[in-house]
């Protein structure tokens, strides 16, 4: 009987001493990361059977378990992973907003600026001082295009580092998951034993969060107790053993891009954004292939629209020294990359046709043996065409040489490279073309009041300017202008066009618009007959402020799109940006506000309290000092015993 | 619920972090006097006041075209002005000079003084603004405009006028073009003319000519003829190479019709004398003073020069008031255009102030507003660190 009193209180003692280890184990781990609470469970030994029935025998110290709800834990996965992206989104975007300021320094204020020094040359176009700061106004609002553009660069670059250093610990944490998924496999005796190293079951699920808080995975528990780690697309990081490496990779369709990619060994397969569920690379990547694409792409598009629109109306104009204006920005051309696979050896020219019906997106052409297609890439439209080249968008493709394979891919951005390749073109400030090509005059010896008013030239006239005086002669009898050149005549009465055939007189119509030879004019007052009119090249007209008056009027006109005036345009980039950083800072509370919920949760099951702890130790030191007691009055009975052998036989 | 410790750390200081930031936020718009810091804050906003810029910016580029505009027509008005007391004076010269008492000599004299004058003109007509730019000169401002040669006044310059928007779709013409203004004065009446022909011999004048009537812009003449002391005249069509009628009776000082145009006749022709009647043409102030200064210096003694000199004055002095009105009319112009930038620019003031109003709504701090938030969001993360303190003060191993 003793000795099963000392077995009982022997067990008692083990066992309080296996809850006084958790509970120190515990509040030794209260701050490591990851850390899920244990517990030392016990079981009663089974009785012995008496005479009088089944006798105790004490308590088993059965196994050491953790407290760990894989619902909570997986939860908390799947939160921290959309915590994540929209909290690295949220980040990244701040410091895009961050570029904008506060209304005071943006874009518009150099446009506006540049605008009011077009507005002073046509307030006095022979005034060099004045042509000089044009061209100063221009240099510093080209540089604040350039550094728009070289600022999300920056930005850029920060996103591309960020991806391959990220990529880096990815890689090395998943290796770690795999040599403890070994580990845990051998010490488990491959799932079959019932005690568990909880230990490294942390320190792998503190891994696999700390890969998920990158790249979205979820984690597939395998009968021999290791984790498979499935990234959204379906493709395994981490089988068993095995550990798939991420690599940093060039984008195939953006040389400034770096993509992530998976190797499989036979080959890399690219991720895009959406190729992912969670994570902050997933976060980062939708923010620099949507939002800072995007920004890149409106600057460069106000930059071509601004250089366009003015160098077509600059080249209407004709400079200090008489001459026929030339381009006063150079324009960016479109960015064309060919995708890294294809085997074709076609080589892809865009141009811009249509500076005004540019759109902010990127488009992909693809062929497929008999048909082109073109997608554009912000919606998604697909146009398919039998041949090229091909004008969509205001740009046109064309297949400069060589020919496409059927599954070719081109990569075309018209506006990528706008804000960073605008310049000025001229240097002289005699070469701001301010003047009109053409001068108009009623011979001062006419009897009439008439007069040919508002000379203005279409697009066409630099290509065929006015070779020679045009000398226009009325006759009251037929009421009618003679002495146009061969060309046909339009004369628009009341926004009515009417085309009068080469050499037929022109009815003359007070306020009628005359136009011929890309030239047009407005008829005004009452001739009398034999009057006289002459249409001449304008020399030496260096106070003319025609062209520098219509060129201060792009200021205001809608030109980007056909709706928006460039202002309007930069709005639109700040409105943009506004709203998505705005939109990623209230999502990234509201999934702050999930995890953090879901942490709570997954903490109340599995986080370690030290109050409760320090009940534990109380109860397992009271629990150790009563078995103590047990052992005590085990050891008093058996030298009772002894005293009764040793009085018997003394 | 089971609380972790761990949980009451990371909770506590998370809310403190947050109540933080907040109270940062809103000392950052106090500091910067602003509600919007970045287009984030408010998107709509931001975008709004971008196109509120854009349309203070094209009121500033208005007012800045609304100050050439007005330093401009100053400038014309000034100039003008001279021009105007200038031809006045000369046509009081060319008044006095029709006074029948004053001998060849005298009218040397005011020839010498109308031949000054003339030049004064020419001078006036070379102005050159603030810039250094030919006034006058149309859009060939380096030009000078006007250049005195023997065979008269030439123009360099162009017909240009130069036009700044001085408002939203308002384009306003700020130069005067020299030959709209000096060359192009219409003659006679302005509708036509009637000029007593140079080899009359008699003493017969053209008096004020009018027109009655509807003009057929044909040339007559009018010719007179002295038959046994009774005078008539003939009429013939110019233009139509057709008598019109003959033998109408001359009275001295009547009037005379011919299809719509009306001239006074006094004295006595003599037979065979003659007045042209044509339309009006044009005539520059430069031949208009020149041709004045001709007939002073020719010699008037007999009836017969006297009555040529006459009629040429009275040719020159329409010719003259002509131009004059031509240029008064230029004035009267410029005047207007400055009144009504006078105008514009008071709009645009009112849009500026209306702008500014608009811009500050929208970027603008609401002080007290913000100052009420700080004070609350002060108070939150006081209350949320004392809160933590004590919540993880308390322990259990503090009691054993």
């Amino acid at each position: 009987m003793s000795t099963n009193i000392y077995g009982i209180g022997l067990s008692g003692l083990a066992a309080a001493q296996a809850g006084l280890l958790t509970a120190g184990h515990n509040i030794a781990n209260v701050n490591t990361p990851g850390y899920n609470r244990q517990e030392a469970l016990f079981a009663a030994r089974p009785g012995l059977f008496t005479g009088a029935g089944y006798m105790g025998q004490g308590v088993d110290v059965t196994t050491v378990q953790r407290i760990y709800s894989s619902f909570a834990a997986q939860r908390t996965l799947q939160s921290q992973a959309a915590s994540t992206a929209v909290d690295a989104q949220s980040s990244s975007l701040s410091q895009l907003d961050d570029l904008f300021g506060d209304g005071t320094s943006g874009l518009n204020v150099s446009l506006d600026a540049f605008f009011a020094s077009v507005n002073t040359v046509a307030g006095n176009a022979a005034d060099t001082p004045s042509r000089q700061q044009l061209l100063s106004s221009a240099q510093s609002l080209v540089s604040r295009l350039q550094s728009y553009a070289q600022q999300i660069d920056t930005l850029r670059n920060g996103v591309n580092q960020q991806i391959s250093s990220t990529i880096d610990s990815v890689n090395g944490y998943a290796r770690q998951v795999a040599s403890l998924n070994q580990r845990i496999a051998t010490l488990t005796a491959n799932g079959t034993s019932k005690d568990l190293p909880n230990d490294l079951l942390d320190q792998r699920d503190q891994l696999v969060s700390q890969i998920n808080a990158q790249i979205g995975v979820t984690p597939v528990v395998q009968d021999d107790g290791t984790f498979n780690l499935f990234l959204a697309n379906g493709q395994a990081l981490v089988t068993g053993s095995a550990a798939h490496a991420l690599v940093a990779v060039r984008a195939d369709d953006n040389p400034q891009n770096v993509d992530i990619g998976l190797d499989i060994g036979s080959g890399v397969i690219h991720f895009r954004s959406s190729d992912l569920a969670g994570g902050a690379l997933s976060g980062l990547l939708a923010y620099r292939d949507t939002t800072l694409a995007a920004a890149q792409n409106q600057f460069g598009r106000v930059a071509i629209v601004l250089g366009d629109a003015f160098n077509a109306q600059h080249k209407l104009g004709v400079d200090l020294n008489g001459n026929a204006g030339g381009d006063f920005f150079t324009v960016a051309a479109p960015d064309v990359q060919p995708a890294t696979g294809n085997t074709g050896s076609a080589v892809v020219g865009a141009v811009i046709a249509d500076a005004g019906a540019l759109t902010a997106s990127d488009y992909t052409l693809r062929y497929d043996g008999s048909n082109y297609t073109v997608t554009r890439e912000s919606d998604g439209t697909v146009t398919s065409y039998a041949s090229m080249p091909q004008t969509i968008d205001g740009v046109t493709i064309s297949i400069a040489s060589g020919a496409m394979a059927a599954g070719d891919r081109f990569r075309i951005a018209p506006t990528r490279n706008g804000a960073a390749d605008i310049g000025v073109a001229i240097t002289d400030p005699a070469r701001v073309a301010a003047a009109a090509p053409v001068t108009t005059s009623a011979t001062a010896t006419n009897v009439g009041t008439a007069s040919l008013a508002n000379a203005a030239v279409s697009s066409g006239y630099p290509a065929a300017p006015l070779a020679a005086p045009v000398t226009l002669t009325y006759a009251s009898g037929t009421n009618t202008l003679s002495g146009f050149p061969a060309v046909p005549v339009t004369l628009t009465v009341n926004g009515v066009g009417t085309t009068y055939p080469a050499a037929t007189p022109v009815p003359f119509t007070a306020g009628a618009t005359l136009a011929f030879g890309n030239m047009s004019f407005t008829l005004q007052g009452t001739p009398a007959n034999g009057d006289t009119f002459t249409i001449a090249k304008n020399t030496g007209g260096t106070g003319d402020n025609r062209n520098a008056a219509l060129l201060s009027a792009l200021a205001g006109a809608t030109l980007v799109g056909g709706t928006a005036s460039l202002d309007a345009a930069y709005g639109q980039i700040v409105a943009r940006v506004g709203t998505d950083t705005s939109q990623a800072n209230i999502e990234s509370t509201a999934q702050a506000a999930i995890l953090s919920q879901a942490q709570s949760a997954q903490q109340s099951i599995s986080g370690v309290n030290l109050d409760e702890e320090a009940a534990n130790l109380q109860r397992f030191q009271q629990a150790y000092q009563a078995s103590s007691k047990v052992m005590q009055v085990a050891g008093v009975m058996f030298n009772s015993v002894l005293d009764i052998i040793a009085s018997a036989t003394a | 619920m089971r609380v972790s410790t761990s949980q009451i750390y990371a909770l506590g200081a998370e809310s403190i972090g947050r109540t933080q930031a907040d109270l940062l936020r809103t000392q950052q718009q106090i500091a910067a006097m602003r509600r919007i810091l970045t287009p984030s804050d408010d998107p709509v906003g931001s975008a709004t006041a971008v196109g509120v810029r854009q349309s203070q910016a094209g009121v500033d580029r208005h007012d800045a075209s609304i100050g050439v505009a007005k330093d401009a027509l100053g400038q014309y008005d000034s100039t003008l002005t001279s021009i105007v007391t200038l031809l006045q004076n000369a046509r009081t010269t060319t008044v006095n000079a029709g006074n029948g008492t004053l001998n060849d000599a005298d009218r040397g004299a005011l020839a010498t003084q109308l031949s000054q004058q003339l030049d004064q003109l020419i001078g006036l007509a070379n102005s050159k603004d603030g810039q250094g730019n030919s006034m006058f000169a149309g859009f060939n401002v380096g030009a000078q405009a006007f250049v005195k040669t023997a065979s008269g006044v030439v123009y360099n310059g162009d017909s240009g006028v130069r036009s700044l928007e001085v408002g939203a779709g308002r384009s306003m013409p700020v130069s005067m073009a020299g030959d709209a203004l000096f060359l192009a004065n219409p003659t006679g009446n302005g509708r036509f003319v009637a000029s007593a022909a140079p080899a009359n011999t008699g003493g017969a004048v053209v008096g004020t000519t009018q027109a009655v009537g509807a003009l057929d812009g044909h040339s007559y003449t009018v010719t007179f003829n002295v038959s046994g002391g009774v005078t008539t005249y003939d009429v013939y069509d110019v233009t139509t190479a057709a008598s019109v009628s003959t033998g109408n009776a001359y009275t001295d000082g009547q009037a005379i019709t011919v299809a719509g145009m009306q001239f006074t006749a006094s004295g006595a022709p003599a037979s065979g004398d003659v007045v042209n009647l044509a339309p009006a043409s044009r005539q520059s102030v430069f031949d208009t003073l020149s041709g004045i200064v001709a007939a002073l210096k020719l010699p008037a003694g007999d009836a017969a020069t006297r009555a040529a000199l006459a009629n040429r004055l009275g040719e020159g002095l329409s010719n003259l008031d002509q131009a004059l009105e031509n240029v008064m009319t230029h004035q009267a112009q410029g005047g207007a255009q400055l009144s009504e930038l006078d105008a514009l620019s008071g709009l645009n003031s009112d849009r500026s102030v209306a702008y500014a109003k608009t811009l500050s709504g929208i970027e603008d701090l609401d002080y007290t507003k913000a100052t009420s938030d700080f004070a609350k969001q002060q108070l939150a993360l006081e209350a949320a660190q004392k809160s933590f303190l004590s919540v993880t003060g308390l322990s259990l191993f503090n009691e054993m």
